[in-house]
């Protein structure tokens, strides 16, 4: 009920504090004008309110328990992604004053039909990072009112999409700054109040996977919503219903029923849910190592994607634009390393302790949920609600504020971008812009809720890192190669980004036929940035090595992208891109 | 103007070798070592303090001092041209 209530507060309060803001921002002067106040700090807070998601906020504990430390890497990758975003694109991208990814690729290429490209890929990496916040709000709405699965999912694309359409959290620095702060506070407060609570880490051994995840001092009992098949690691027992223990020897599936409660005797081992690792000894606690999510090619998979892809991700990119300048950009950008930072501390925390106190979730195979449960597990009694709701109403923000930010990318690539090309003609008039942006947002929204209902049993953190693979083949390519290489031609960039898209994609649907697989290099298939990026860089550069269309101003882009301001040298003065800004607005 | 952006460039590499140098090559060394995991701080591996603690601090130190090296690149390009 408080969770309920925690819940409902954060959601109205964004919604109604982006919709007011809106108003605000226009009565007083111009989008833009207003965000030449904005000072670094709250830049830095805004971008990250808008980058940690429901993959940083559930995600990264969700996958350390199953597959124990090498889950660390993610939030490290999520982190150094800014670093690479600082060193070769934030200043010039900002200099150079496109708006979003298909301007750029237009401006710097000459070419209309990058334009579209580019959209199209806006699109492909929009859609998979809404996925992941789907399925999380699924899961959230099933622990704060116990509904089933797909209402949650339903419910979240629904209001979100609502929102974006009637303009509310459109691109709000202070909302977004806010949600920062809530989402640190959300996170950090329960884990630290715990500890402080167990004195420690508690049960120090299970931690560190000595041993496989079992029942505490008391005996845990499971009631799950459908059959499920698991497997017992090791030899152990359970009761159905309050009847005569089952014991099942080690290794062997059964399949649990659905709607009774399910007893696992205090000490005994925890089955786990198909799909779904129970790991131990140094496979859990050994960041690197073996095979599954800690194989070193895996490994540099994951950081490759993460690394290069945080730059390629279009609602992070348009946060940059409201710098005023290069300088700014930049001064933003390392401040954005030291929040995120500050917030990756704490969700390794909570796979940690997962593991230990909710080691049911093994059983219903939702280790994702672990945010959620743990601090109500852990902690019995009003404190353990009053956290809980805490966390829930973090992850509503997660959620919220993440998937506002894309379906606004999304939406707006479609009805600015799409719509134009495909009908051959610009729509006059705010009206009919505007609908077509509302119509865009409401359409958007229906695929990715479909595929989040059935990707259900799809880990959150590997549903994101395919969005930042095809980021991490296709945008940092273009933009690295743009900003930094004379020699790059709409041709070579066209090639590039379709070889990588077409890679990164083929490789992940392939996976999710072959249900997976984590063994060898066919975990490639599961994360495939080693392989499709380079390719992608390879492709653009020899194709437009041979292509004969050169880039005609190349100079003139390159004096744009990287003459700092103030000294008369620069094309796109600043006149020009606060007309193009509120166009957009 | 060839010559900043060429200057911006090699500040920009050389500030990525140094991150590779820490933290591309650390799952390589903890792949190849595994002695770090059998050690225990506080009753944690020592290579998951290695992952967590000295990491971001390091990461943002090579952004901090990036970012004023290259204003101060663009500073100097500035002077070079009012003068």
């Amino acid at each position: 009920m408080i969770a309920l209530l925690a819940v409902g507060a954060v959601t109205l309060g964004t919604l109604g504090l982006g919709t007011w803001g809106v108003r605000f921002v226009r009565t007083t002067s111009d989008l833009l004008v207003a965000s030449r106040a904005v000072t670094p700090w709250w830049n830095a807070a805004a971008i990250s309110g808008e980058y940690l998601s429901a993959a940083s906020f559930l995600g990264i504990a969700g996958l350390e328990m199953q597959v124990g430390a090498s889950a660390l890497w993610q939030s490290l990758g999520f982190t150094a992604g800014y670093l690479a975003l600082l060193l070769f694109v934030a200043a010039p991208l900002r200099r150079y004053g496109s708006y979003t990814i298909p301007d750029f690729a237009e401006a710097r290429l000459h070419s209309p039909a990058i334009r579209l490209l580019a959209a199209a890929i806006v699109l492909v990496i929009g859609g998979f990072y809404l996925v992941p916040q789907l399925k999380g709000a699924g899961l959230a709405l099933n622990v704060v009112i116990g509904s089933p699965y797909w209402v949650g999912v339903a419910v979240v694309a629904v209001i979100v999409a609502i929102n974006v359409s009637i303009g509310g959290m459109r691109g709000i620095t202070y909302v977004q700054a806010f949600q920062f702060w809530l989402k640190l506070f959300a996170i950090a407060v329960p884990i630290c109040l715990l500890l402080i609570h167990f004195g420690g880490l508690p049960e120090r051994s299970a931690l560190f996977g000595e041993q496989f995840p079992h029942a505490g001092a008391s005996p845990i009992t499971i009631r799950l919503s459908s059959p499920q098949l698991v497997e017992f690691p090791q030899a152990g027992s359970f009761t159905v219903a309050g009847g005569a223990f089952v014991h099942v020897s080690a290794g062997k599936s059964v399949t649990l029923p659905a709607n009774v409660a399910v007893r696992i005797p205090a000490g005994g081992i925890v089955p786990v849910a198909q799909g779904t690792q129970a790991l131990r000894g140094s496979r859990w606690s050994r960041p690197i190592g073996g095979t599954g999510e800690g194989a070193p090619l895996l490994v540099y998979s994951l950081l490759i994607a993460t690394f290069l892809g945080t730059m390629g991700l279009p609602h992070v990119l348009v946060r940059f634009y409201t710098n005023p300048d290069g300088h700014a950009a930049r001064r933003t950008t390392v401040r954005v390393l030291g929040l995120l930072s500050l917030f990756y501390l704490f969700p390794s925390l909570y796979g940690a302790m997962g593991r230990a106190l909710t080691p049911q979730l093994y059983t219903t195979g939702q280790t994702d949920d672990v945010v959620l449960t743990l601090p109500h597990a852990a902690w019995p009694g009003t404190a353990g609600t009053i956290l809980t709701a805490v966390t829930c109403a973090g992850a509503f923000a997660a959620f919220l504020s993440t998937s506002s930010g894309l379906l606004v990318s999304i939406a707006g690539t479609l009805s600015h971008d799409v719509w134009p090309k495909v009908r051959h003609s610009v729509p006059s008039g705010v009206a009919t812009r505007r609908r077509h942006f509302r119509t865009a947002a409401a359409g958007a929204m229906v695929i990715p809720a479909l595929i989040a209902l059935v990707a259900r049993q799809v880990d959150i953190s590997i549903l994101v890192g395919w969005a930042f693979a095809i980021a991490a083949s296709t945008f940092c390519p273009l933009f690295l190669l743009g900003i930094w290489w004379t020699g790059l031609t709409a041709r070579g960039a066209a090639c590039g980004m379709v070889v990588g898209t077409l890679i990164a994609t083929s490789a992940i649907f392939v996976g999710l036929a072959l249900g997976e697989p984590t063994s060898g290099a066919l975990a490639l298939l599961q994360q495939p940035a080693i392989v499709s990026v380079p390719v992608a860089f390879l492709t653009m550069i020899t194709v437009s090595l041979t292509d004969r269309h050169r880039i005609p101003d190349v100079d003139a882009q390159m004096v744009a992208l990287h003459a700092p301001e103030g000294l008369g040298l620069r094309l796109a003065d600043e006149v020009d891109t606060s007309l193009g800004a509120s166009e957009r607005a | 103007m060839g010559r900043l952006q060429r200057a911006q460039f090699g500040l920009s590499m050389l500030a990525l070798v140094a991150f590779g140098a820490v933290f591309g090559v650390l799952p390589a060394a903890l792949y190849l070592l595994p002695h770090f995991d059998r050690v225990d701080l506080f009753g944690i591996p020592l290579s998951l303090w290695i992952l967590v603690v000295p990491m971001p601090p390091i990461f943002l130190a090579i952004g901090w001092l990036y970012a004023r090296r290259a204003d101060a690149l663009d500073d100097s390009f500035r002077d070079l041209v009012d003068r």
